[in-house]
């Protein structure tokens, strides 16, 4: 399934950009854009083993807890900013997305759907969800900001952000009928382009 | 792993950077492992203020290099891979040019009126040094501390000559505190009756008190206030092991016997050249003429910090990400959990070693 995630994230990066991915994980998706589009990318990240996975692969990285804010990186920019599968991880995801805009005109976030049927099945029977995409128990996830697509979509309404572009992946990750025409019951992720209004 | 230690003969002297000419000079330089035939596996370490050439293994006198933690076979910077070279920068007093040197113009040693030398001096004697040696371009140029702020000036003063750089422990200039503290030093060094305005080895004495007083005050800054803690606590001192009847407290001792034993192998005037060249040491007066300085820079940088280093904390490295940032310089700037405040950079992490290790390969 991440294949296809950064391939939608990869349509959307210009070729030669300046790119920064916030929770870049081991850098595997900026290793991508740097072969594929040639760009310059800095991830960051703030687990040690992660680092040291982008240090292997060539990928420059920054440890950041980006819940601490950016503090002096803040007075960088960049072309495009992205946060995959991260903004559910934050203690302060409104912020940290501001942040994120303010640093590059364009943001690309993914982030899974709480309002997936199957969450909502495992929700009716009274448990909290673990499906596929969100495997961990709620004790034991990262995930401490689970939203359903609705609920981003309006946060980014209020927040004033744009959403210029989106795409709705089923299970198998791809984009597929049902989760086009109703994302909210039938997408597991939604992948977003954003723009500050 | 092969060791080999030589003089170099700069029969053309050097330009400094304050207008002072040596009109020739020496450089003592260790090698470990083998140039490999297209001599693209060579590794330049740069030392600290009061370290020298002897980086690695353990030589005649039976000392451990300094970075040997870090530097040998298997190691983080593995010399049966690398090419590895460490020289003593002039105005040090471990065998290359400095003010225990005979100045070559008058036959004498130069004593105190050997001239103030820069990191940019440094690296220029050591760029004469990659010209002798044949290396085209450094893999890696490396070091903590001072030893950093020279990796770093390498990328902006030779930057086709840098392939990547290890700046660890280090600033992209000397903090008001840096000089505070090391200006205590100095006064203690000038003040000790000995030092006779630096002329001491003309009259066949050594400023060892001050020498002393002046590397205690030092280990003090290395050390994390917790790493003091665990170390030696409140703890009384064994009275068999005691250095001196003053001592009470373990603490006491060990700075004692540092300080002692470093007065007798490091040279005053040298201590001041070293520390001065640290102090006047400046990439950059604000953030933006940081990222200036940073615009010709090709090599890609690793800049590490010490969450327990308070001499030279992390955010100083930061401040050179993020003007490495803005000259759009492949740059990967990283935080560890080194225990030894300053020192840390010295001593070898499981995480620290695999950062260095993942990075140059």
């Amino acid at each position: 399934m991440a294949i296809e995630i950064s391939d939608i994230i990869e349509n959307w990066v210009p070729n030669n950009s300046k790119v920064i991915d916030f929770g870049c994980g081991d850098g595997s998706l900026l290793q991508k854009l740097k072969t594929d589009k040639n760009i310059l990318g800095y991830g960051v990240e703030i687990n040690d083993k992660k680092i040291i996975s982008c240090l292997e692969k060539g990928v420059s990285v920054i440890k950041q807890d980006i819940d601490m804010g950016l503090g002096e990186f803040e007075s960088l920019s960049f072309d495009i900013a992205i946060m995959a599968r991260s903004i559910q991880c934050l203690k302060e995801p409104r912020p940290a997305l501001n942040r994120m805009l303010n640093l590059s005109k364009e943001c690309v976030v993914t982030l899974p759907n709480l309002g997936y049927w199957r969450c909502r099945i495992n929700l009716a029977m009274g448990r909290m969800p673990v499906t596929p995409d969100l495997p961990s128990s709620w004790h034991e996830t990262e995930n401490i900001h689970l939203c359903t697509i609705n609920d981003f979509e309006k946060l980014c309404n209020d927040e004033s952000i744009t959403i210029k572009q989106k795409v709705f992946l089923n299970s198998n990750g791809k984009e597929g009928m049902m989760s086009s025409i109703n994302p909210n019951l039938y997408a597991t992720e939604g992948v977003y382009l954003l723009e500050k209004k | 792993m092969k060791v080999e230690t030589k003089i170099f003969n700069f029969e053309d002297g050097i330009d400094l950077e304050n207008g002072a000419k040596l009109s020739s000079f020496e450089l003592i330089v260790e090698m470990y492992g083998e140039l490999n035939e297209d001599k693209s596996n060579a590794v330049l370490l740069c030392h600290a203020f009061s370290g020298n050439h002897h980086a690695a293994g353990k030589n005649d006198e039976g000392l451990i290099g300094w970075w040997d933690q870090l530097v040998g076979p298997e190691k983080a910077i593995d010399t049966n891979k690398y090419f590895v070279v460490c020289c003593n920068n002039l105005g040090g007093c471990s065998g290359s040019s400095g003010p225990i040197s005979i100045n070559p113009d008058n036959g004498e040693i130069y004593g105190s009126s050997f001239p103030q030398v820069s990191v940019v001096d440094w690296v220029n004697s050591q760029k004469m040094l990659t010209d002798k040696l044949g290396i085209s371009k450094w893999h890696f140029i490396a070091g903590g501390s001072l030893g950093g702020m020279q990796a770093l000036q390498w990328s902006i003063s030779y930057p086709n000559y840098v392939l990547k750089a290890g700046i660890f422990a280090a600033a992209a200039k000397s903090s008001t505190q840096n000089i505070a503290l090391n200006e205590v030093a100095r006064e203690a060094i000038r003040k000790d009756p000995n030092f006779l305005n630096g002329e001491y080895i003309a009259e066949g004495v050594k400023p060892k008190d001050g020498i002393k007083t002046a590397r205690m005050l030092g280990h003090i800054t290395y050390l994390s206030e917790e790493n003091m803690d665990i170390r030696f606590g409140r703890k009384f001192q064994d009275a068999e092991s005691k250095i001196s009847g003053e001592v009470d407290f373990e603490v006491e001792n060990y700075l004692q016997y540092k300080g002692e034993k470093f007065s007798e192998s490091f040279d005053a005037n040298s201590y001041i050249i070293m520390t001065k060249a640290m102090d006047n040491c400046d990439f950059a007066i604000d953030d933006d003429a940081l990222s200036k300085s940073l615009k010709n820079v090709k090599a890609s940088l690793l800049i590490i910090g010490f969450y327990s280093d308070w001499l030279y904390p992390p955010e100083r490295g930061k401040e050179i990400q993020i003007a490495a940032i803005k000259e759009n310089i492949d740059s990967s700037y990283i935080v560890l959990d080194g225990e030894q405040g300053h020192d840390s950079f010295l001593f070898r992490t499981e995480k620290y070693e695999e950062a260095i290790k993942k990075f140059i390969e």
